[in-house]
């Protein structure tokens, strides 16, 4: 791949909020210009902000938890019922070789366990983490601390001043476009 | 009402990272002395442990027919303070309670090193301590396979189950915060709470996954908070010995094991909360709530203590009333007995007077005092059963050793050397949650969430 291809296509325009409702105002009037293709940075998980940005769509993530539910219950069912068949004639407190009351507590443990493993790989997965290669324009830590952020990644030339206006006119703070630069907080 | 963090002062989202992190990686000399402590005290319980596999478990107190002592006694204290971790921050969560979030990450690192302390047991108390890897199922060359349907294998993988579940759920928990240390941090330190934090940067897509995964992960933590300590209980209750044979075992286990958890709580944070200044965050308020939670399940213990007694003299089951009575009565164990009865059933009735369950003082004294009962109950279920079985030709009895005493010792050296060094390395209170509790910066009228 030449170097050219691997270029961005678009300009990156960022806007970043110091309130809450002038954010959300700002999502708001991006959707409502058809503007979509945005990403936001906020410091924390507020209801209202995932409610604009998703609209109510579930994550993913519940396929995988399912998914690895099945597979821990399937797994403690076999693993210890083909276990015991091996060695049928051990017949410990004459239950019988494949008995399903004491094998419930593995089976139960197994779907937990699997279940949780396979949400952690799913959280790991649809959240792109590790993200240590994310775009500069995403990694900004006045995020952490108090500001909100909506960054529009690959902005097309035409789109780019709309964007810039709406962000604007919405309260940000700060509007920088096609800009690469690095922030820091103060240390504490 | 508590439905931001301090009504009279404002704070804001940058002032919590502020407070929280500010702590970091600032080692003082209580803290100095205090980690020194715990750490001599892990040395001495490896020593003794050293001592141990040198000279066989003979070196321990036991002689039949109690072969199990200290260790499984301690095994299950520590796995019932690693409930209230997990309550808190499960269950607590998914039935949306807003006091656990000043409190549930240094709860669920307490979880996390109580079972990690746990999970010692099982080694320690074997003779032969480098085969432990039989105890997990894989293909071996001896054409051998557990049995599934023994308990000790039951609890086998739930308490592994419950340590991997609650060591995930404690580190995603952790990554926002990481970000947050990373974001304020310099040079190598950066570096390395850069990789934790895992390049985390609150865009919308992660917190959108996140938020979901972490409901699932809380609703797959919930059922094992219940689990975990009845498949423990069945470790006696699905022998036929005297006093462990009952159904009741189970709930007055997990009961049990929430009391204990909740009093350690109160133990450790009481102290930390005032050391870092953080009464913005966790108030007395919080500690009302856990003395609350403390009341509710020591009522619980105190009937099941009084069931088992009920039981055994209404079933007229000879061997089951003669424990019983032997227990309370005897003159090996009757001390405990009432050491246990105090301080689990007594002395936490203070905490129905308000002014009592808001004192600071009354809070860890009558926290200790949970504590040291809870070790006693489980002492008295494991050994004065095992002393006093069906056949008075055996019965006998146990005082651990200096060994055991020394292992038990550093048992408590090792969860403290983690819990020490917690406090230093990572946000002890949850700063993205935390910030949930506070109104956001709004142009129009401020309000909270």
């Amino acid at each position: 791949m030449s170097a050219a291809a691997s270029r961005p296509v678009g300009t990156r325009v960022k806007g970043i909020y110091a309130h809450l409702d002038s954010f959300l105002a700002g999502v708001e009037r991006l959707k409502s210009e058809g503007l979509t293709h945005f990403e936001v940075l906020t410091p924390l998980p507020r209801h209202e902000i995932l409610e604009a940005v998703y609209e109510g769509r579930p994550s993913p993530v519940r396929w995988w938890t399912l998914t690895g539910g099945v597979c821990g219950i399937t797994t403690g069912f076999l693993l210890t019922s083909l276990t015991a068949i091996q060695w049928p004639m051990i017949n410990p407190g004459g239950k019988d070789v494949v008995a399903l009351p004491p094998y419930a507590v593995i089976m139960f443990e197994c779907t937990i366990l699997f279940g949780a493993l396979a949400t952690l790989v799913g959280l790991l997965v649809h959240c792109g983490l590790p993200g240590f290669w994310l775009d500069s324009s995403l990694k900004d830590p006045r995020v952490s601390d108090d500001k909100f952020g909506i960054v529009f990644l690959r902005a097309s030339e035409s789109d780019a001043p709309k964007i810039e206006a709406a962000l604007r006119e919405s309260g940000a703070i700060e509007v920088t476009s096609g800009d690469d630069t690095v922030y820091e907080v103060s240390n504490v | 009402m508590h439905d931001t963090i301090d009504p009279n002062r404002p704070a804001s989202y940058a002032a919590a990272n502020r407070d929280i992190i500010r702590v970091l990686l600032q080692p003082n000399l209580g803290w100095l002395a205090l980690f020194l402590t715990a750490t001599a005290a892990m040395i001495y319980g490896g020593y003794c442990w050293y001592l141990q596999l040198t000279w066989g478990l003979g070196l321990g107190g036991y002689n039949p027919p109690i072969m199990w002592g200290i260790y499984i006694v301690t095994f299950v204290f520590w796995v019932g303070i690693g409930h209230a971790g997990t309550l808190i921050s499960a269950i607590l969560f998914l039935v949306r309670s807003r006091w656990r979030t000043g409190v549930y990450r240094a709860s669920e690192a307490m979880t996390v090193f109580a079972v990690m302390t746990a999970l010692l047991f099982p080694v320690l108390h074997l003779g032969r301590a480098w085969q432990v890897y039989w105890f997990f199922p894989y293909p071996n060359q001896r054409y051998l396979w557990m049995n599934f349907k023994s308990p000790l294998m039951w609890d086998v993988f739930a308490i592994s189950t419950y340590f991997t579940v609650s060591a995930v759920f404690f580190f995603i928990g952790l990554v926002p915060d990481l970000a947050i240390v990373r974001d304020h941090s310099k040079g190598l330190v950066q570096k390395v709470y850069s990789v934790l934090a895992l390049g985390w940067r609150g865009t919308g897509r992660q917190w959108h996954h996140y938020m979901a995964a972490y409901g699932f992960f809380a609703a797959l933590a919930a059922p094992l908070v219940l689990s975990v300590h009845s498949v423990v209980s069945w470790d006696f209750a699905m022998a036929i010995t005297p006093g462990w044979h009952s159904t009741i075992f189970p709930p007055y286990f997990v009961a049990g094991a929430i009391f204990s958890g909740c009093a350690m709580v109160i133990t450790l944070l009481l102290p930390m909360t005032y050391a870092f200044g953080w009464k913005d965050y966790v108030n007395l308020w919080h500690f009302e709530q856990l003395a609350k939670m403390c009341l509710l399940t020591s009522g619980i213990l105190t009937y099941a203590y009084g069931m088992e007694y009920f039981i055994g003299w209404y079933s007229q089951n000879p061997y089951e009333w003669a424990i019983f009575s032997w227990r309370a009565t005897g003159e090996d164990y009757a001390w405990a007995f009432w050491v246990m009865v105090t301080c689990n059933c007594i002395i936490p009735l203070v905490w129905y007077f308000r002014p009592l369950r808001t004192n600071p003082v009354s809070l860890f004294v009558v926290s200790l005092f949970v504590n040291v009962g809870m070790w006693f109950e489980r002492f008295n279920i494991v050994v004065s059963s095992l002393a006093h079985n069906f056949n008075p030709a055996t019965w006998s009895y146990y005082w651990p050793s200096e060994i055991e005493w020394g292992i038990m010792i550093g048992s408590f050296g090792w969860f403290f050397f983690w819990f020490m060094l917690f406090l230093q390395v990572l946000p002890a209170v949850a700063i993205a949650e935390i910030k949930e509790m506070i109104a956001p910066p709004v142009r129009g009228a401020v309000e909270a969430k």
